[in-house]
């Protein structure tokens, strides 16, 4: 974990809600915890429904069952851990951090079952479109994309899938993640090294890559 | 975008990147500072640096900040 700041003081109503949900016995616990999970209810269908476009397929029915879904297993997954709660943040924000992670992993998981990525997803064959060269592009542009498609060829095999599937084909981090029995920090290391590898690459043949943001 | 951003952006690798677990763990206090009106990068730059390069994460965090925002200061009752 980055280090960041020393513990904020916990502002009062954070305070209240972590004392009735602390522990069972106290006398609104169980009041607290039906709010909460109407908050998380509320917080779950809306993340839904930013992320609908991974879920075109969903009707009504399936979509609040997955809401509900999210919102009961991050209710379980905040009582467990009330007890870590360190004031960083308010105690509300610090819960729907867990409705979203689960919204995140169930969308992915729905999308992974209904439409896995195939081989041709992973597999290195040339740039897409939108990055081939053109015959109206300078002569400098295409040396560099024909760099980077000689980079692309000289990655490691995982390297390689890893990045034609997500920064070129576009497949989701954590579909890609289930299809290769994998997990998101996995897979982005695999990423991370991947673009590494490519700039060096690179820049050994003579086309550097600076992002605007990295040159301070 | 022109097909040199893209490319930049295509291999976006910075160091200093957190990776995905250690944002994870405070993304919250993340997203407090941005509604604070503070800029998170300050306290958390391998966080900052990560959330520019992860598509997966970025969807979290801009997920967590727009609840956050939506669903902001509910009392228990």
């Amino acid at each position: 974990m980055e280090a960041g700041r020393d513990r904020r003081a916990v502002d009062a109503d954070s305070r209240r809600w972590v004392e009735r949900l602390l522990t069972a016995d106290h006398p609104q616990h169980e009041r607290a915890a039906a709010e909460l999970h109407g908050l998380l209810l509320r917080v779950a269908h809306h993340e839904l429904s930013r992320r609908r476009g991974r879920l075109r397929w969903i009707g009504g029915p399936e979509f609040d069952d997955l809401a509900h879904q999210a919102a009961d297993d991050a209710l379980v997954n905040v009582l467990a851990r009330v007890d870590e709660f360190r004031g960083l943040s308010r105690f509300t924000t610090w819960a729907y951090k867990f409705v979203v992670f689960e919204v995140s992993s169930k969308v992915a998981r729905h999308a992974w079952r209904r439409q896995a990525p195939g081989p041709a997803d992973l597999a290195w064959d040339r740039l897409p479109d939108a990055l081939a060269p053109r015959p109206g592009d300078r002569l400098e542009q295409r040396e560099r994309l024909e760099a980077l498609s000689a980079a692309i060829g000289e990655l490691t095999e995982r390297q390689r899938e890893v990045f034609v599937a997500i920064a070129l084909n576009d497949v989701s981090i954590d579909v890609l993640a289930l299809q290769l029995r994998s997990n998101r920090n996995a897979i982005y290391k695999n990423l991370f090294d991947a673009r590494r590898s490519l700039r060096a690459r690179m820049a050994a043949a003579g086309h550097p890559v600076v992002n605007e943001d990295e040159i301070a | 975008m022109t097909g040199h951003r893209r490319l930049e952006e295509l291999l976006r690798a910075q160091a200093g990147d957190a990776g995905c677990t250690a944002g994870e763990e405070i993304l919250d206090a993340y997203v407090e500072l941005e509604l604070a009106g503070e800029d998170p990068a300050r306290v958390f730059p391998g966080t900052a640096i990560h959330l520019r390069s992860c598509p997966g994460c970025q969807a979290d965090h801009d997920g967590l900040l727009e609840a956050a925002r939506r669903f902001a200061d509910v009392k228990p009752r």
